[in-house]
């Protein structure tokens, strides 16, 4: 009888002694917060587009905050958010370095690149190597998505690959029925303009039904279009493409209004994807009638998390008033977006192992909506959902441009103004 | 193609006169390299930008208010920092390192007090449409920016040339000991040489919203490394070499555009390794530098 009532008092003992350790284990395993790691760039070429995309994400961070934290489904409570951020002042070989803090010395939970393809490029062999899931905000390179690499998915911009589909469908419909027959195309050197040069190329090719008359790449860097506008002109197309960031298209708008040049139809990046400042910085008559993508900031998707266009615009506004130096655009949004990205992944992930987060990421493809459109990424990861119809700002009245979408057909909001 | 390309080049180039000037005459009095020229630039850019907005001053009125500002500002950034720099055994090493510094901490105040993001007029201010020049289309923005390049150095040269202020100057470009030992007040010269640099680039960068697009706070590294390139081509310190520097930059650059336009970016620093390997002593240079 004795070694029996031993025997059970040995397993009740070991019974309550393991369920003790298991509930220290446990509230030992819940951290205090949950470490989120990006990088920004508060100078050199990549600031105009860094900057809004780095302050709507602390926007974000302190509104989470305020409600208490985000809620984290493995620890079955809400954490608080430590946004641990550093400057890579449009560094590459900085941001590299960063990167590497971030992961092994600041073992960051969750890691955010910086915007933009040139800065993401490498934050991707970097987080693959680490196997940490990169959340990537606006690196659209067609290159940073393979089916090998399942660290990665994009955020907040579609993937540069299908960017200028709509240029070249609507070329090939509307532009050919309007008498288009010739295109010249001038782009960046940089991962995110080169793989739209590519892609539109390509569709106009496949298409077949317009001429490329001029196609040249020019650095980045570049400062003054006046030669190359000549040059352009000297081929007579009849649509330019121009594929660049904020600082070319206000050099390249500049040069085109001060060359007295005139094309048929003129494209560029910025002018809708950051309307507030190419219009400060080109003038009304500079940009009127240029085509453009349209950005979440000039279109009303209907959200299923987080705030509605109007909202995040009178919020943005209230914490940088005019004159702030930071505008309120297309990246302003993305901050914000990816944020809700990670406040969803952070409530539906099984356990904070990254693959766990890669495939809570992957699992709110095509069923997060945002002020930004629908989340949705392909097998690679990249965006497919958040689509870039194409715009066109045209004159409203009043002194002033709207921005109206004239392709796809089922979004449009005006009629394309095509000059003769 | 190649004439339009020469033709920009020219009037382009001239610009970028302006932007060497007043580096390679800081550099030909003091033997100094100021890395922070380009902030300097970009502080005009900013200024024109500021008087333009809020006062409504034109840039050829800003551009008289900046140089007189800018000559100011000179002075005491010169007493605080050169004279110590001069008493150092390897001052012109030593300035490197200053002015490095210097050229961040104006791009890290410009970037907190303004904010990144790119600022420029309208072209319109300066005419609305091209200007025709043996046929080729130019922005009448690069014609002004050219024809007050085109003024300042005549200015420069008159006061190196026509004046005792400009005598004494040159006696310390060519001897800063002997000038010394003749009773020049060296460094009274130097200072004034100081800011008149400064003031020119104040001057450059009023127009750096045109020729440049825009301005943002870190557009001054972009801005020395051509600065550089036309000042080792026309001569380290022979500012008027700088004219001949900012002529084969431009041309050079917008024949790179046209012929070779992906490459572009490469050329100020082709130029810089080409200058250096071939004739160090730059086009006009002597085997010693003088005035």
């Amino acid at each position: 009888m004795l070694p029996r009532l031993l025997l059970l008092l040995s397993l009740v003992t070991l019974i309550c002694t393991g369920s003790t350790v298991t509930e220290s284990a446990h509230a030992q395993a819940v951290p205090s917060e949950i470490k989120i790691g990006t990088l920004y760039a508060s100078s050199g070429p990549f600031a105009s587009i860094s900057m809004p995309v780095y302050d709507s994400l602390k926007m974000w961070v302190d509104q989470t905050n305020a409600a208490g934290g985000a809620f984290v489904k493995p620890y079955n409570k809400k954490l608080p958010i430590k946004l641990i951020s550093y400057d890579d002042q449009s560094s590459t070989a900085t941001a590299a370095t960063l990167y590497n803090q971030l992961i092994t010395q600041d073992k960051v939970d969750l890691l955010i690149s910086d915007s933009g393809s040139v800065l993401t490029s490498v934050a991707v062999p970097i987080a693959r190597e680490h196997k940490m899931f990169l959340f990537d905000v606006s690196g659209t390179g067609g290159t940073f998505f393979s089916k090998d690499n399942p660290y990665i998915a994009l955020m907040a911009d579609p993937v540069s690959t299908i960017w200028p589909k709509y240029i070249a469908d609507f070329l090939d419909s509307t532009g050919v029925a309007e008498g288009i027959k010739t295109v010249a195309i001038l782009y960046a050197t940089n991962d995110f303009t080169t793989t739209q040069a590519n892609a539109v190329r390509g569709f106009i090719k496949a298409a077949g039904k317009l001429q490329i008359v001029y196609d040249q790449g020019v650095p980045t860097s570049t400062s003054n279009y006046t030669v190359l506008i000549n040059n352009i002109a000297n081929t007579n197309p009849d649509a330019v493409l121009h594929l660049g960031y904020v600082g070319n298209d206000i050099a390249f708008f500049r040069n085109l209004q001060d060359s007295g040049q005139k094309f048929r139809f003129v494209f560029g990046i910025y002018p809708g994807e950051e309307q507030e400042g190419l219009t400060k910085n080109v003038g009304v008559a500079g940009l009127t009638n240029v085509f453009s993508y349209v950005p979440p900031s000039s279109y009303h998707y209907t959200p299923n998390l987080g705030m509605t266009l109007d909202e995040f615009h009178a919020a943005w506004e209230k914490a940088h008033p005019s004159g702030s130096g930071v505008e309120f655009g297309a990246n302003a949004i993305y901050g914000y977006m990816t944020g809700l990205v990670l406040e969803r992944t952070l409530a539906t992930t099984e356990s904070m192992d990254q693959m766990a987060i890669h495939n809570a990421v992957f699992a709110l493809s095509g069923k997060l909506k945002t002020l930004d459109g629908t989340f949705a990424v392909d097998e690679m990861g990249a965006q497919t959902g958040e689509i870039t119809p194409l715009g066109q700002l045209q004159a409203d009245g009043n002194g002033g441009l709207n921005l109206v979408v004239v392709y796809p057909p089922d979004l449009v909001t005006g009629k394309p103004i095509i000059g003769k | 193609m190649l004439f339009g390309a020469l033709c920009a080049g020219l009037v382009f180039g001239l610009y970028f006169t302006l932007v060497g000037l007043g580096l390679n005459l800081i550099f030909g009095v003091m033997r100094i390299v100021n890395l922070a020229h380009g902030d300097f630039i970009m502080l005009g850019g900013f200024a024109a930008y500021f008087l333009f907005y809020l006062l409504g001053l034109h840039p050829l009125v800003a551009a008289l208010v900046v140089m007189v500002v800018f000559f100011l500002v000179g002075l005491p950034i010169y007493y605080i920092t050169v004279p110590r720099l001069l008493l150092a055994r390897d001052s012109e090493m030593l300035s490197v390192i200053l002015f490095f510094g210097l050229s961040q901490v104006i791009e890290a105040l410009t970037s907190i007090a303004f904010g990144t993001t790119e600022r420029s007029i309208p072209g319109r201010i300066l005419g609305t449409g091209p200007v025709i020049i043996l046929g080729q289309r130019l922005p009448s923005a690069w014609v002004y920016g050219a024809a007050v390049s085109a003024v300042a150095t005549a200015a420069v040269y008159l006061y190196l040339y026509r004046t005792r202020l400009g005598t004494l100057t040159r006696a310390v470009m060519v001897s800063r000991d002997e000038a010394l030992a003749t009773g020049i007040d060296v460094p009274r010269v130097s200072a004034i040489a100081f800011g008149i640099g400064i003031a020119l680039a104040g001057i450059a960068g009023v127009f750096a919203p045109f020729m440049l697009g825009s301005v943002t706070p870190s557009i001054g590294t972009q801005i020395n490394i051509a600065a550089f390139a036309v000042i080792v081509v026309g001569t380290l310190g022979n500012p008027l070499g700088t004219v001949v520097g900012g002529i084969i930059y431009g041309v050079s650059l917008m024949l790179m555009q046209t012929y070779l336009s992906s490459w572009a970016e490469l050329l100020p620093n082709l130029m810089l390794i080409g200058v250096l390997m071939i004739r160090p002593e730059g086009l006009f240079g002597r085997k010693t530098r003088r005035a």
